[in-house]
C-alpha cells in the first residue's frame, strides 16, 4: 500500500489538536480503519486521528479545509455500501473514542449520546432505565450512533418502530464548513423553519460529522412471541402479513429463502426449527402479553394454513427460543459473508412486492441459473436483500464483473416500481452509480447544491452518494 | 414401556429475578412463567423415547398452584399424551413432591420416570433422589445419554472431571442433564391442539400425605455486586497487581 504521505506540518497540527498518541499512521492501522464491511476497495488513508470532543473534530475539519485534504467520519465500520471506506489518501476521523453516554433526562425519555457509542450499548443503556431503543440489527454489536445516524440505519423492526430518523431528536454537528450546529435540542415540537438535524440523518458523512446526538427512547416490550412459518411461495408471503396486520401489531416480519437456512445449518450456526421443509420461511414477532392477542395469533396461523398460505409453523415459548428462532434469520449476514456475495438492499411499496418480486426472479433465472441466490430482508417493510453468492470457481473480480450486468436489470426493475436502490445501507461507493434509478437529475443537483451550503470546499467524504 | 415426566412451573430462566423489598423472598409477582428448562428436556427425552417405538405412553405432570397448567399445556404441545395437575397452593418442598409423585407413580405404575436435575427457582437439585428411595427404585441423576435396553437403562451421567455410567433395573428413576438433548420448538398446530386437550387435576390435599413444608427460608438477597476491575498501563504493572492479590 501506498498511502499518499500527509505534509509533516499537517500531521504535526492533527498531533497537537488530538495528542500524539491518537494519530495513526501504521499500516495496521491505515487498513483497520480505512475500510467498512465492504471488500471492494483497497484501502489507502493517509491517517486516521481519534478526536475525544466537538472540538477537537472542529478543528480537524477546519485544518482540513485549510489544507484542502478530504475528511471521512467513520464509526462502527459495518456499513455495506463502502461509505466509510477511504481510498483516496483521506483523513479518516474515528469516532471511536467519543463513545459516553452523557445525560439522561427521565422525564424526556431523552438520552443524549456521543456519536461513537455503540449501538448495542445505547440499547443496554435504554434497558438499564427500564427502556428500549428499537433500532436493531445484527451489526448492533459493532456499528456505532453516528454511523446509524449516517446511513438512517434500519434492521428488524422498522415495522413497528421505524427507522434511526424516528429517534433522533436532536443533533450536535460540525459541518464541512466546519461550523459546531446544535440543532433541534431534543424537541418533540419545535415548528421553527427547516429541520436541519433530519437533512443530516442519512446523508453518509457528506455534509459534515455528527459528534452528539439526543435519542429518544420507548417503553420496553414484553412477552415477545417469535413465529417461524414455512410458506409454499413468494405468492403466500403478502397474504399472511395482511392477515396478521388486520389485528396484531407486529414488531417484526422478515422472510428467507431455503438456502440462506442451508447455509446457516451447513455453517452450523442453527438446526433446521421443523422437519417440514418449504422455499421460503417467514418469522414474526408480537408482544404476546395477553393470552386474547396469542389466541388471535393462533387463529390466524390457522386461517392461513387452511388457504394454503403457510404449510407449518413454530411459535417461541421463552426467550431463549425465541432468540435461537430470530438467530435463523440474524445470522445470515455473517454466515454467507465468506463466499463474498454481491449484496442488494432494495425496496418498494409492499403493494408491489408480489409483481416486484416475480420479475427479479425472472431476472435471476435467466441471468444466473447455476448462481446461488439467498434472499433474506425486511419484507414488511418493502425491503429485500438480494444476495448472489460467489461460486469457488469465479475470481471475484470475474464475478462482480458478472453481477454487474445483472445490477442494470434489477435496479431498471427497481426504478419502474417507484422503488430505492438503497433502502437502509446507503450509497456511498457501491451504488453511486445507480442513485438516477431512483433520484431524478434535477433533484440530485438540488442535493448537490445542499451540499456546498454545509461543504463549500467539498471536503466530507467526497466521491459518496454522488459525484460534485 | 410407560414413562412419567414430572414438570414445574418456573419464572422464565431469561427474567432477572428481584428480590422483594423486605427480603423475605424473590419477588414473581407478574414475572413471566414457564417450564423449567431441565423439565422441557426430560420432556423431549421421553417423547423421543416414545418417537422411537420405545415408551408407548408418556405422562406429564406438575404439582402446584393452578396457573401450572401452563406448563403441562405446553408438555401437550411437546407431545406427551396425557397431563395431571396435583393442585396446591402449598409451597411445595422436595419431600412434598417426591411424596405426591410416588402416589401417582403407584397409580400409573410407569417403568422410567424422568425429571430435571434441579428447579431453577429454588435449585434445590433433590426430589428425583428423594422419590427414587421412596419407591425403592435406581437412580441415574445428571443424565447426559439414556440408553434403554432389554428390562434395564444405561444412564450416562456428567460428575466432576467426566462421565459416569451406570445400568439400571426398570422402574428407574432418571434426572436431565443440560447436554441430554436440545427440546424442539413447539408446533402451532400442536399448540391449539394442546389448548383442547384435556387436564386431570387431582387435589393434593385429597392424597392424604403429610406436605407440608419442612425448611424455612430466613432471607432471600442479592448477590454480592461485582467489584469494579482496575487498568494496568503494562505487563509489569499487572504482574505487581497479580502478586499483591496472591494471585501470583
Ligand atoms: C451483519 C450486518 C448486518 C447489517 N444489517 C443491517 C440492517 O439490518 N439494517 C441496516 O440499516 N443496516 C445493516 N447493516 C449495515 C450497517 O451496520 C449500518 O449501515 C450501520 O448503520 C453502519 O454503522 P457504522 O457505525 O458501522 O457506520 P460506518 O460503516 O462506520 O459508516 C457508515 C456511514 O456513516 C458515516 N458516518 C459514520 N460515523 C459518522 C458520524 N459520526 N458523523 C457523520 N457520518 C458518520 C460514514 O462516513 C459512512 O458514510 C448491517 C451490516 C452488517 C455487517
Ligand atoms: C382554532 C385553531 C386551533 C389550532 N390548533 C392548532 C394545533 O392544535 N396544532 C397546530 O399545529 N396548529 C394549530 N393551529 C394552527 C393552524 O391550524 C395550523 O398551523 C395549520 O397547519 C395551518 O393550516 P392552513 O391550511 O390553515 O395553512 P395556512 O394558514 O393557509 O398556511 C400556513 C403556512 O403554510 C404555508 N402553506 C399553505 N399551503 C401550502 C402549500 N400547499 N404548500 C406550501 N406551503 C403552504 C403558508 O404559506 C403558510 O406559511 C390552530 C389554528 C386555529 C385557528
Amino acid at each position: 500500500m501506498n498511502a499518499p504521505a500527509l505534509p509533516a506540518d499537517v500531521l504535526e497540527q492533527l498531533k497537537t489538536i488530538v495528542g500524539e498518541q491518537r494519530v495513526k499512521t501504521d499500516h495496521d492501522s491505515l487498513v483497520t480503519w480505512g475500510v467498512d464491511w465492504t471488500k471492494h476497495y483497497e484501502p489507502r488513508p493517509s491517517v486516521i486521528v481519534f478526536p475525544a470532543s466537538t472540538e477537537e473534530v472542529q478543528a480537524i475539519v477546519k485544518l482540513a479545509n485549510t489544507c484542502q485534504i478530504p475528511v471521512i467520519p467513520s464509526g462502527g465500520r459495518t456499513g455495506l455500501s463502502a461509505g466509510a471506506v477511504a481510498a483516496n489518501g483521506e483523513i479518516v476521523i474515528s469516532m471511536d473514542r467519543m463513545n459516553k453516554v452523557l445525560s439522561f433526562l427521565h422525564a424526556d425519555r431523552l438520552v443524549r449520546v456521543q456519536a461513537g457509542v455503540i449501538t448495542e450499548q445505547l440499547q443496554q443503556y435504554a434497558e438499564q432505565q427500564g427502556l428500549y431503543y428499537p433500532v436493531d440489527f445484527a451489526a448492533a454489536g459493532s456499528s456505532q450512533i453516528g454511523g446509524n445516524i449516517g446511513t438512517n440505519a434500519g434492521g428488524i423492526k422498522v415495522i413497528h418502530y421505524g427507522m434511526t430518523r424516528e429517534w433522533v431528536l436532536g443533533l450536535t454537528v460540525v459541518t464541512g464548513k466546519g461550523d459546531i450546529l446544535h440543532l433541534n435540542k431534543g424537541m418533540i415540537k419545535n415548528a421553527t423553519g427547516y429541520a436541519l438535524h433530519q437533512l443530516f440523518i442519512g446523508s453518509e458523512g457528506t455534509l459534515g460529522i455528527v459528534t452528539e446526538a439526543e435519542i429518544k427512547l420507548t417503553r420496553q416490550p414484553q412477552d415477545l412471541k417469535v413465529l417461524v412459518l414455512s410458506v409454499p411461495d413468494f405468492a403466500a408471503v403478502m397474504p399472511i402479513l395482511h392477515a396478521f396486520q388486520q389485528r396484531i401489531d407486529l414488531t417484526a416480519f422478515e422472510f428467507f429463502n431455503d438456502t440462506a437456512l442451508q447455509k446457516i445449518m451447513a455453517a452450523g450456526h442453527a438446526a433446521r426449527p421443523f422437519e417440514t421443509e418449504s422455499p421460503l420461511y417467514v418469522l414474526l414477532e408480537f408482544e404476546g402479553r395477553f393470552e386474547a392477542v396469542v389466541d388471535d395469533a393462533m387463529s390466524i396461523f390457522e386461517h392461513c394454513m387452511e388457504q394454503g398460505w403457510i404449510l407449518d409453523g413454530v411459535m417461541s415459548q421463552s426467550q431463549s427460543q425465541a432468540q435461537a428462532l430470530w438467530h435463523l434469520r440474524e445470522g445470515i449476514s455473517e454466515t454467507i459473508a465468506p463466499f463474498t456475495p454481491y449484496k442488494n438492499d432494495i425496496s418498494v411499496l409492499i403493494t408491489h412486492v408480489p409483481a416486484f418480486i416475480a420479475d427479479i426472479n425472472a431476472i435471476v433465472a435467466a441471468n444466473y441459473p447455476d448462481f446461488e441466490v439467498c434472499w433474506f430482508g425486511h419484507i414488511g417493510d418493502g425491503n429485500l436483500h438480494l444476495n448472489i453468492l460467489k461460486p469457488a470457481n469465479l475470481s471475484k473480480d470475474e464475478f462482480f464483473e458478472k453481477c454487474k450486468v445483472v445490477n442494470q436489470h434489477v435496479f431498471e426493475t427497481v426504478q419502474k416500481y417507484n422503488g430505492s436502490i438503497s433502502a437502509e445501507h446507503g450509497v456511498g461507493m457501491t451504488k453511486k452509480d445507480y442513485l438516477g434509478y431512483t433520484r431524478d437529475a434535477v433533484e440530485i443537483s438540488y442535493m448537490r447544491e445542499l451540499k456546498k451550503v454545509f461543504d463549500p470546499q467539498g471536503i466530507m467524504n467526497p466521491g459518496k452518494v454522488f459525484d460534485l | 414401556m410407560k414413562v412419567l415426566v414430572a414438570v414445574k412451573h418456573v419464572v422464565d430462566y431469561n427474567i432477572k429475578p428481584r428480590v422483594k423489598p423486605d427480603g423475605s423472598d424473590v419477588d414473581i409477582a407478574g414475572v413471566k412463567m414457564g417450564i423449567n428448562p431441565f423439565d422441557e428436556i426430560a420432556v423431549e427425552e421421553a417423547i423421543r423415547l416414545k418417537e422411537r417405538g420405545v415408551a408407548t405412553e408418556v405422562v406429564a405432570v406438575t404439582i402446584g398452584k393452578a396457573n401450572s397448567q401452563d406448563t403441562l399445556r405446553h408438555a401437550l404441545a411437546m407431545g406427551v399424551d396425557k397431563a395431571v395437575l396435583i393442585q396446591t397452593d402449598v409451597e411445595v418442598q422436595p419431600l412434598a413432591v417426591a411424596k405426591l409423585l410416588k402416589s401417582l407413580v403407584e397409580r400409573e405404575q410407569p417403568q422410567l420416570i424422568i425429571l430435571g436435575k434441579q428447579a431453577i427457582d429454588d435449585d434445590l437439585g433433590q426430589t428425583g433422589q428423594m422419590l427414587a428411595a421412596l419407591i425403592n427404585a435406581g437412580q441415574g441423576t445428571f443424565a447426559s445419554v439414556i440408553d434403554v435396553k432389554a428390562g434395564e437403562i444405561e444412564v450416562t451421567r456428567e460428575i466432576d472431571g467426566g462421565t459416569d455410567v451406570v445400568a439400571l433395573k426398570l422402574p428407574a428413576v432418571v434426572t436431565t442433564d443440560l447436554r441430554l438433548n436440545e427440546p424442539r420448538f413447539i408446533k402451532l398446530p400442536n399448540l391449539m391442539m394442546a389448548k383442547k386437550k384435556p387436564i386431570e387435576t387431582i387435589n393434593a390435599a385429597d392424597l392424604g400425605l403429610d406436605i407440608s413444608p419442612r425448611l424455612k427460608q430466613l432471607k432471600a438477597a442479592d448477590p454480592e455486586p461485582r467489584k469494579p476491575g482496575i487498568k494496568v498501563a503494562n505487563v509489569a504493572e499487572l504482574v505487581e497487581k497479580l502478586r499483591l492479590a496472591e494471585v501470583l
